[in-house]
């Protein structure tokens, strides 16, 4: 019995953090909200089961959901310390979530001509975005928004999945490019040569891209074009190609600055936000001040000034887990991307089929570099884009699209780990 | 009263967060160890043990197929090469050895012994061929010698 309930076990470690988070909420705000005790046990316990679940049924990597529950607990303990209608929305979410991982785990399973469908990506994405554009919605100067009755859902989200497929897609068929100087033949009626369906899928990326500029969505634009360029690197040895999309990416980067007055005031801001405190610095150098603010160990959760911080719910969450958990909660909150991280290149490096190496490694990398962009931008060592932290950061799109993506790398993962690999037994040492 | 719980909780917040990691960290270190040694694709002519009876009904971890190199000790410490945590078995239960072309299994002292299609082996070194099953705590294993 004493094994089970051991220190080591991380299971037990998040259920205690768990139980002291939910129980610290019940004591926030006068009059003591019962709720709180009621949701608490509800997640908790929802987690609790899905991850024995997993390791019973042998569904794979069970550390990607204990290190990801880690972080969905840590979000909605920040969240719901914030706001508490919000804090509710999240958990709602955070159950949708698990429940839509789950699914996606089966379905991935279960559709056997993924690799075939790249146009049907695309086309699908094509259509997320014509809606945007057409009902779209703009919160906060970008267009991303689709209203529906009272719920407000965001297109790019499902966008970012669709789009390391359609890249997976074509990689899958690279294989032949690069390995029998074979033609591929693309389902338009293109020519058959080497560089024009090279041209053309180049043409699809940055049609995505475009897409998500015109939207004024640069945090994700940079994003796609960040997991384009990794995977690009990984699997094509022609070095011209990569610097070719370097030099059209820092064009774009340079037109942008001049060309575009968001992107001048985030770069100024980035280089000196001391120079307008009170105006467009105002909410780089909150964030600074709350990191500051929290010392080592924080100023105790709910005991802090978050408040101050604007748009702390979505983009500046790691301020306020800085400020509220010191810098040694910020720390641990990245070294549990790092951990995510890991095990997803990981399962990528295991898998031979070249289209599921692909998915597994862009939705390692678009974790990756999600939260390398916003935490960056955060601290100041990027400029500032509006991309939300995955898992942590208020958002149902935000957190539902994670949990998606969680459950294709999950049911990628099974390859790796077909029941050798025993979690809980590997503790008896 | 808030302020109290908040002020004292968050260094034991913080450390139950870095003790979650620790585990997971460790758990992953404990994976890989584990699991370099085993992973062999069946060549021929290596004879590997295979087990009969089901994985599920033991509550100890045991693989299905363990690939016999030169010298392989079973046994529940974890300095054998083959590991399994039965209670029937001792630290130090069996030794199969390579001699002349043969394979040979030895019982290492056990306290419940070594089976060979029901035999007991205690003691001498016994030349294993192949479809003989052995028999060690409340495993059953198949001897099999393909070459």
């Amino acid at each position: 019995m004493m094994k089970l309930l051991s220190l080591k076990r991380p299971v037990n470690m998040l259920v205690l953090a768990n139980i002291l988070a939910f129980g610290l909420l019940y004591y926030y705000k006068k009059p003591y909200d019962k709720m709180v005790l009621i949701e608490g046990l509800i997640v908790t316990g929802l987690i609790c089961l899905s991850y024995f679940f997993i390791i019973k049924k042998n569904m794979g990597d069970g550390y990607l959901f204990l290190v990801v529950s880690m972080l969905s607990s840590l979000g909605v303990l920040m969240i719901y310390r914030l706001d508490q209608d919000r804090g509710f929305k999240q958990i709602l979410w955070l159950v949708i979530g698990i429940g839509l991982f789950f699914m996606s785990y089966y379905l991935y399973g279960k559709v056997k001509i993924k690799d075939k469908l790249m146009f049907y990506y695309y086309a699908a994405s094509i259509f997320l975005f014509m809606t945007t554009l057409v009902i779209g919605s703009s919160i906060n100067g970008s267009r991303n928004w689709i209203l529906i009755g009272g719920y407000s859902f965001q297109p790019s989200e499902i966008i970012k999945i669709l789009f390391v497929l359609t890249i997976a897609c074509y990689f899958k068929n690279s294989e032949q490019i690069i390995f029998n100087s074979k033609s591929v033949n693309l389902k338009w009626k293109l020519d058959n040569t080497k560089i024009i369906s090279k041209i053309a899928f180049f043409l699809m990326v940055y049609s995505y891209i475009g897409f998500l500029v015109m939207q004024r969505e640069w945090g994700t634009a940079l994003l796609l074009f960040l997991i384009f360029f990794m995977v690009l690197y990984v699997f094509d040895n022609d070095i011209k190609l990569l610097l070719l999309n370097g030099a059209i990416a820092a064009i774009g980067g340079i037109g942008g600055y001049f060309f575009v007055h968001h992107i001048k005031i985030r770069v100024q801001m980035w280089l000196d936000p001391w120079a307008d405190i009170a105006g467009k610095g105002y909410q780089i150098t909150q964030s600074m001040f709350a990191i500051s603010a929290g010392g080592f160990f924080g100023r105790g959760i709910g005991l802090g000034d978050p408040y101050l911080i604007p748009e702390v719910k979505t983009d500046f969450i790691f301020s306020a887990i800085c400020e509220e958990m010191g810098v040694f909660g910020g720390i641990a909150v990245i070294l549990l991307y790092f951990l995510l991280v890991y095990r997803g290149f990981k399962i990528a490096l295991y898998i031979k089929d070249l289209f599921k190496k692909t998915v597994a490694l862009g939705i390692t990398l678009m974790f990756g570099f999600q939260t390398f962009i916003i935490i960056g931008g955060v601290i100041k060592l990027i400029p500032l884009t509006g991309i939300t932290l995955p898992f942590i950061s208020y958002g149902g799109s935000s957190l539902v699209s994670g949990f998606i993506a969680l459950g294709i790398l999950q049911a990628l993962s099974k390859e790796c780990y077909s029941g050798e690999e025993d979690v809980s037994d590997a503790e008896e040492q | 009263m808030f302020e109290i719980l908040s002020s004292l909780l968050k260094y034991l917040f913080v450390t139950v967060i870095y003790l979650f990691i620790y585990g997971v960290i460790r758990l992953i270190y404990l994976d890989i160890k584990s699991a370099s040694g085993q992973k062999f694709e069946i060549k021929k002519n290596i004879p590997y043990l295979k087990l009969i009876n089901i994985r599920e009904q033991f509550d100890f971890k045991v693989e299905e197929i363990y690939m016999l190199g030169k010298d392989v000790d079973m046994g529940r410490s974890a300095k054998n090469k083959i590991i399994i945590r039965d209670p029937y078995m001792s630290t130090k239960h069996a030794r199969f050895t390579y001699k002349d072309g043969k394979y040979f299994i030895e019982d290492l002292g056990s306290t419940n012994g070594t089976f060979i299609n029901g035999r007991d082996v205690k003691g001498t070194a016994m030349p294993l061929k192949d479809g003989d099953k052995i028999r060690v705590g409340q495993v059953d294993f198949l001897f099999v010698h393909g070459g």
